[in-house]
């Protein structure tokens, strides 16, 4: 369990992290969902005890990472942006000595299990400085897992490596969700989409909206309409359509006009009955789909307001 | 026992490195080096050679050997954000900064053990005095075991592997003229309190010509005491930047 409390990180007078809390419980993947420089990185540091915030604090699995940060410490297991390495070590080397360092009752037996979850058992004996980045990253999984933490912190987890091991990370951590409680950044929203069940968006170090992707879809998603109209001039098309109720921006868009409505109301019915009703034809009404894309950049452009 | 798991890493380290063997192999050279030149003029000349030749060689070397020996310690892991790693495991920054010393010290162990070969070769020319080689021997590892804290420190006031070296040479070249102070400064009770506070002086005029002073003990213990507690402070400062 992940519990943050108003947290704030100040470095000299800039404000990373402002007021930010948020709770993750067991079995649930929670992305934090920023542009860059938004404070993830920030936020992921004070909850692994790394950075002490500046006030507030965060409780990892029932202790306080202040006052109770060296057990705080042993729940977590913590994937940095870049994963850091020992490029002289083997495989192997590595993870037992971070079993070890972090009190492994059995570090031979875990480090040999989780090389083997990773499938790099086989390359146990491989210098680190031979492993392709996507290897490097799956070694950073199983350095962040061999103490089986209840908290799993990983930072930008499928940065920098190749599609086929973006799946491969990924489905990694939809398993390691399973029973553990797991907080990821990314900017890439797709990822938020597919991995976590709820997703935290911060920008300027606040937290702006959150929800499941669902819920942040249905709550805040503006919903946008193609429509193309026959037998009006585009003027009196732009006039009736601006018009409309909820309507928030209308925009040419090749023969016809994209229409933004701020409400999650479906405008198709009233919309073809009032083109019918004045005389004119409709050739073309559709939803285009409206993503989380929509949502983050309209979060993240009006920082002042907090949806949840 | 943290510092026991990072101790064996650190040694590890040294073992498989390249450049750890690099800094063997000019270490073993300048001696080598000296220790033939000063061989063959002793037996031309049928004088006893130094027997604390090696270990006031290895002083003056220290200078720059050291700085080699601990630069990457702290500066790398920094620099790597391995240090990120080291500080949200549970483990101390005390056990991580005492482990990586002693790391760094055994290494040095290793080294000055090497030179144990030239005291074998001169036991079957012409033994020399075994206490007086004994006492410079313990008295250059003490020596050592401060010139590599501060080594250490250096390394941990940077990121940069190369600003760490230059640092702590400047530190370490410092610390070793200070033996010199008498030579240049006309005061002599301010030259003698410089000569106090230089490494040189507490090995120049005791283990190097026999004598086993607890003060000189005290000394390097005291300043690997005080660098190792700068250092932990220091790594603990990086939370805070």
């Amino acid at each position: 369990m992940i519990e943050a409390r108003q947290l704030r990180f100040v470095y000299g007078e800039f404000v990373a992290v402002e007021q930010l809390s948020f709770k993750a419980k067991p079995g649930e993947v929670v992305g934090l969902l920023g542009p860059n420089g938004a404070g993830k990185t920030t936020t992921m540091r004070m909850l692994t005890g790394y950075l002490p915030p500046s006030a507030g604090t965060a409780i990892i699995d029932r202790f306080d990472i202040r006052d109770e940060s060296f057990e705080a410490r042993r729940r977590i297991g913590y994937l940095p942006e870049r994963v850091p390495v020992y490029p002289d070590m083997t495989v192997r080397g590595y993870v037992l000595f971070w079993a070890r360092m972090r009190h492994v009752r059995h570090p031979h037996t875990s480090t040999d299990q989780i090389l083997r979850r990773f499938d790099l058992y086989s390359r146990r004996h491989k210098l680190i400085r031979h492993l392709s980045k996507g290897l490097r990253q799956r070694l950073g999984l199983a350095q962040a897992l061999v103490h089986d933490p209840a908290v799993v912190i990983l930072d930008e987890p499928t940065i920098g490596i190749d599609p086929q091991q973006v799946i491969d990370v990924r489905s990694a951590i939809r398993d390691i969700g399973r029973e553990r409680t797991v907080v990821l950044s990314t900017h890439v929203l797709k990822e938020a989409e597919e991995m976590c069940q709820r997703v935290l968006i911060i920008n300027h170090g606040r937290l702006v909206a959150q929800g499941t992707p669902e819920e942040l879809r249905r709550q805040v998603a503006r919903v946008h309409y193609f429509v193309q109209i026959g037998g009006a001039s585009p003027k009196q098309q732009r006039e009736f359509l601006t018009r409309l109720p909820g309507v928030q921006d209308v925009q040419a868009d090749g023969s016809g006009f994209t229409l933004t409505s701020g409400s999650t109301d479906d405008l198709r019915p009233v919309l073809s009955s009032q083109i019918v009703a004045r005389g004119w034809t409709l050739l073309e009404l559709r939803i285009v789909q409206s993503s989380l894309e929509d949502i983050f950049l309209q979060a993240v452009s009006d920082p002042t307001e907090a949806r949840s | 026992m943290q510092t026991l798991i990072v101790f064996r890493r650190e040694m590890a380290q040294y073992l498989t490195s390249p450049f750890a063997y690099f800094i063997a192999a000019g270490f073993v050279l300048f001696n080598s080096i000296v220790f033939s030149r000063d061989f063959q003029s002793s037996a031309e000349q049928g004088i006893p050679i130094n027997p604390a030749l090696i270990p006031s060689l290895i002083s003056f070397l220290l200078i720059f050997f050291a700085p080699l020996i601990t630069m990457r310690l702290v500066a790398e892991e920094k620099r790597e954000g391995m240090m990120e790693l080291y500080l949200t495991a549970p483990v101390s920054e005390g056990a991580i900064v005492v482990g990586k010393y002693l790391g760094a010290w055994a290494y040095f162990t290793l080294l000055l053990a090497i030179t144990l070969v030239y005291q074998l070769i001169l036991l079957a020319f012409s033994p020399p005095d075994i206490g007086h080689t004994l006492l410079a021997y313990i008295g250059i590892w003490l020596y050592a075991g401060a010139t590599l804290s501060v080594g250490l420190l250096c390394s941990a006031l940077t990121e940069n592997q190369i600003v760490a070296a230059f640092t702590s040479m400047i530190a370490l070249l410092i610390l070793y003229i200070g033996d010199f102070a008498g030579q240049v400064i006309g005061n002599i009770e301010v030259a003698a309190a410089i000569r106090a506070l230089s490494l040189q002086g507490h090995f120049s005029t005791s283990f190097q010509v026999g004598l086993l002073r607890l003060q000189d003990i005290a000394f390097f213990a005291g300043i690997i005491v005080i660098t190792l507690y700068l250092t932990i402070r220091l790594v603990e400062a990086q939370r805070w930047r």
